[in-house]
């Protein structure tokens, strides 16, 4: 495919960063799309010769929304590399501040970004639930919009009980975690979950997470949905209830092919369980068809992103990244690489986790309807509903075991290479670490923005969300509302501003811009 | 009392969003309030705002052309200049977006530079992606906007440092800035009500640092400084002071401060270790003299009272 790339330019590798979407539109759809990460940070490049632990400082700062991922990939490749196994406590503290970091995230991505667009006045004049739509949800003022920035600060004031502040912490280190809060702050911990759980129920879910848990098919969802004026009324409810009225079944479809590289490793002394020594599990899915992850299938091509060119898509061990910007601007457009899975696209995010992890609720709505805007987001709108419980688990056996060791000696890091890969609230992360004389001698990171906004590989493939474009209706291009509701439910960023950039170079083409802008 | 009203553009170039992040945690105020209260009207911010994307190229086009008065413009991160001076490693509409910032500051009453990426480039201010700070590069004067930059009330760009910045420092400074409170500044432009004090001061392992009771591996209880890295005596910063998140700070969880208030942040030595001449740091406290230090964290260390030598003072 070639393509002019006049006016889409540049980089990433921070890839929850900067992206620029480029449309094709015939009648008012989108005929073909492109992704662009606009900005490159050359966080990889930067850690080639560092201290050993440094990983744990400089790759949290690549986000600022998903730090704590960051440094938790970092932390587990090092871990691997020590051949140390962190103590019960450990990997509580670990995966409580890892599990806010994502509710948090689930919560402000919905209301803050995603359902925000209905309050969209121009795009929506003629929506019947606009007025309240922009009652929840207008920036700073909106009811709903008001109480998430409450309650998701408060929330957050769970991790720097944990690890001292939030973002950008590194609390997190080879061996488990640098301490271990005093049993009041245990108590207090206890507090913010339940106090934040209870919010969650009355507000987002309008029942119970207990009730929650039984809407397992798209008839139960609709029977919740007919139950109660609460459930309507809920910041799910009316979500389900816009999403009929615009059409949210039906946008947005994606490759139908799931990546989760799995999450949260269990203590060894535990109630909640999991599978694999993990409460969610690795896996990629074809459709609703489940199967084991290899990792050695991942590779990354590279023929159209700005990076020194490589015959063949290479596997993260081997992966190098020098960006190059000259020479064959007619096919590169992007500074994301495109990941690939046994050479397949794949989407990831917390829909790939329900469908992976056997949610029936998501097999049913897949095998019945297939992906779309719909069933991504609302598997991110009740993530939480998942692992609140489990929160509260962990806090309980932190405070029985609160004199127990958080932490095994693991001074230094002694010579080799291992993978770091979890759970990032926007899906499957990857840091692959190689240490020699305790200076790091290679850091590749494949982000889950990587997965789903890559670019074209060499066969010409879409990209997830380039995929998940096509067929989108623009109605006016100067407010593609749409488009917008594509991309954000793969949550690309903390900020996804989708804008139109340009008028177009020839007539139908238009620019949106996704990103920090 | 009801101010004028100010408008506030919050611009990010080279950074990952955590100031933003940062700010959305202040409680006292909190940001709904601090908008409402001061009657600040919020432009644009990319987290919060949902002007269609024509509306705010719009926008843009009036605060370029002053149609639009700009009172306060923030950034964040960094601003890219690579390759070869370009700045084509961040773009914006296929332009630089480095010429977005210097023609928003033109037009600005006052500049926030939010966060050490674009007070002095931070994360990226090296040969690939030569990152600078709005009016510094590093320690050196300058940065994108020049030595001689004024805003169009005569300030220099203020700035306010850490990765991220505190959140009580930001709304502090948004609260100066819509009160037209004053500031002093220090040699980096950093307001000194938040960055003459040291992150060492109120650390809770003050006592370990006074009588030398050191920690030499994660997990204990004792002064970070001599073995861990700390850089908490040798930067100003108010982690220690104000607290974050309402609750705590690095140190005082046993994260030892990466010094992230300076301009030289990130340090190119390993993080977790303290470079040292035979067991005496290289760097010493701000301020202090080498000889007298060395007399008096050596008594200091004879003198250790028992509960701090058998670490039973919880930190
Ligand atoms: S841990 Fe760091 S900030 Fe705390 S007393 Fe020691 S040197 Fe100071």
């Amino acid at each position: 495919m070639i393509l002019n790339t006049t006016g889409i330019t540049i980089p990433v590798n921070r890839a929850e960063g900067d992206l620029e979407i480029r449309v094709e539109i015939e009648d008012g759809v989108v005929t073909d799309a492109w992704s662009a990460g606009t900005m490159y940070r050359g966080f990889e490049t930067m850690m080639r010769g560092r201290g050993a632990l440094d990983g744990l400082v400089v790759t949290p700062r690549i986000c600022g929304i998903c730090s704590l991922t960051h440094l938790t990939a970092a932390v587990e490749a090092l871990d691997a590399i020590s051949g140390v196994v962190p103590p019960d406590n450990a990997r509580r503290l670990r995966n409580l501040a890892l599990m806010i970091e994502t509710v948090q995230s689930d919560v402000r991505q919905s209301i803050l970004m995603f359902m925000v667009d209905f309050a969209n006045r121009q795009a929506y004049r003629g929506l019947p639930a606009l007025d309240e739509a922009c009652a929840r949800y207008a920036p700073l003022s909106g009811r709903a919009a008001i109480e998430v920035v409450r309650e998701t600060k408060r929330l957050l004031q769970g991790v720097a009980i944990i690890g001292g502040q939030w973002p950008h912490t590194s609390f997190m280190v080879p061996g488990g975690v640098t301490s271990m809060p005093d049993i009041s702050k245990i108590l207090q911990l206890r507090i913010i979950i339940e106090r934040f759980t209870a919010w969650y129920e009355r507000t987002v879910l309008g029942c119970s997470l207990e009730r929650w848990q039984a809407v397992d098919s798209i008839a139960a969802l609709d029977a919740w949905l007919e139950e109660s004026e609460q459930h309507r009324n809920s910041e799910l409810g009316f979500f389900l209830q816009l999403a009929r009225q615009t059409g949210l079944a039906e946008l947005g479809r994606g490759p139908n092919c799931f990546l989760s590289f799995g999450n949260l490793p269990l203590p060894e002394d535990t109630t909640v369980s999991g599978r694999g020594g993990r409460f969610q599990q690795a896996g990629w899915a074809e459709g609703t068809t489940v199967h084991p992850l290899d990792a050695t299938k991942i590779a990354e091509d590279t023929s159209h992103a700005w990076f020194a060119p490589k015959k063949e898509p290479l596997h993260p061990y081997d992966g190098e990244t020098k960006p190059y910007a000259s020479g064959h601007s007619g096919q590169v457009y992007s500074w994301i690489k495109a990941p690939r899975y046994g050479g397949r696209v794949v989407e990831t995010g917390p829909l790939a986790e329900m469908i992976i992890d056997g949610r029936p609720l998501f097999l049913d709505l897949i095998g019945q309807q297939g992906p779309s805007v719909l069933v991504r987001q609302l598997a991110r709108f009740i993530r939480p509903a998942y692992v609140l419980d489990t929160m509260h688990i962990w806090i309980d056996e932190l405070r029985r075991h609160s004199m127990d060791f958080f932490y095994r000696s693991t001074r230094a890091i002694p010579d080799g290479e291992a993978a770091g890969m979890i759970q990032a609230a926007r899906g499957a992360l990857g840091h692959w670490v190689k240490v020699e004389d305790e200076r790091i001698t290679h850091y590749q990171i494949i982000t889950p923005t990587a997965w789903n906004g890559s670019p074209r590989d060499a066969s010409g493939a879409r990209g997830a969300w380039e995929a998940a474009l096509i067929g989108t209706p623009i109605d006016d291009s100067a407010n593609p509302v749409a488009a917008g509701h594509v991309i954000r439910s793969f949550d690309p960023c903390l900020v996804c501003a989708v804008h139109c950039l340009v008028g177009g170079r020839k007539r139908g083409r238009m620019t949106l811009g996704v990103g920090n802008r | 009392m009801m101010h004028p009203q100010k408008t506030v553009y919050w611009l990010q170039g080279g950074g990952c969003g955590g100031d933003t992040f940062s700010f959305l945690g202040s409680e006292f105020p909190d940001v709904i309030e601090l908008f409402r209260r001061l009657n600040l009207q919020l432009l644009w911010h990319p987290s919060l705002s949902n002007s269609s994307p024509a509306d705010h190229e719009l926008l843009l086009s009036n605060i370029l052309t002053g149609e639009q008065p700009l009172d306060i413009l923030l950034v964040e991160g960094s601003v890219i200049c690579g390759p070869a001076g370009t700045g084509m490693f961040d773009t914006k509409n296929g332009q630089p977006k480095k010429e977005l910032i210097y023609n928003l500051a033109a037009q600005a009453g006052l500049v926030l530079a939010v966060g050490t990426c674009a007070c002095f480039g931070g994360f990226g201010s090296d040969q690939v992606t030569e990152a600078t700070g709005l009016q510094f590069a590093r320690k050196e004067r300058g940065g994108l906007l020049g030595v001689n930059y004024r805003s169009k009330n005569g300030q220099p760009v203020v700035n306010l440092a850490g990765c991220p910045c505190h959140h009580d420092v930001i709304v502090g400074a948004l609260i100066s800035a819509a009160t037209e409170v004053a500031w002093e500044l220090d040699e980096y432009q950093r307001p000194i009500e938040w960055f003459s004090t040291t992150v060492h001061q109120g650390c809770t392992r003050n006592e370990y640092h006074e009588y030398r009771v050191e920690e030499s591996d994660f997990g204990e209880m004792g002064c970070l400084f001599f073995h861990m890295g700390c850089a908490g005596p040798l930067v100003p910063g108010p982690c220690n002071k104000l607290l974050w998140n309402q609750q705590s700070s690095k140190p005082r969880a046993g994260v030892p401060c990466f010094g992230c208030t300076d301009p030289d942040f990130p340090r190119a030595t390993p993080f977790f270790q303290t470079p040292n001449i035979e067991g005496i740091p290289i760097s010493l406290p701000m301020g202090v003299n080498r000889a007298h230090y060395m007399v008096y964290k050596g008594m200091a260390a004879a003198a250790a009272p028992e509960h701090l030598k058998k670490r039973t003072s919880k930190v």
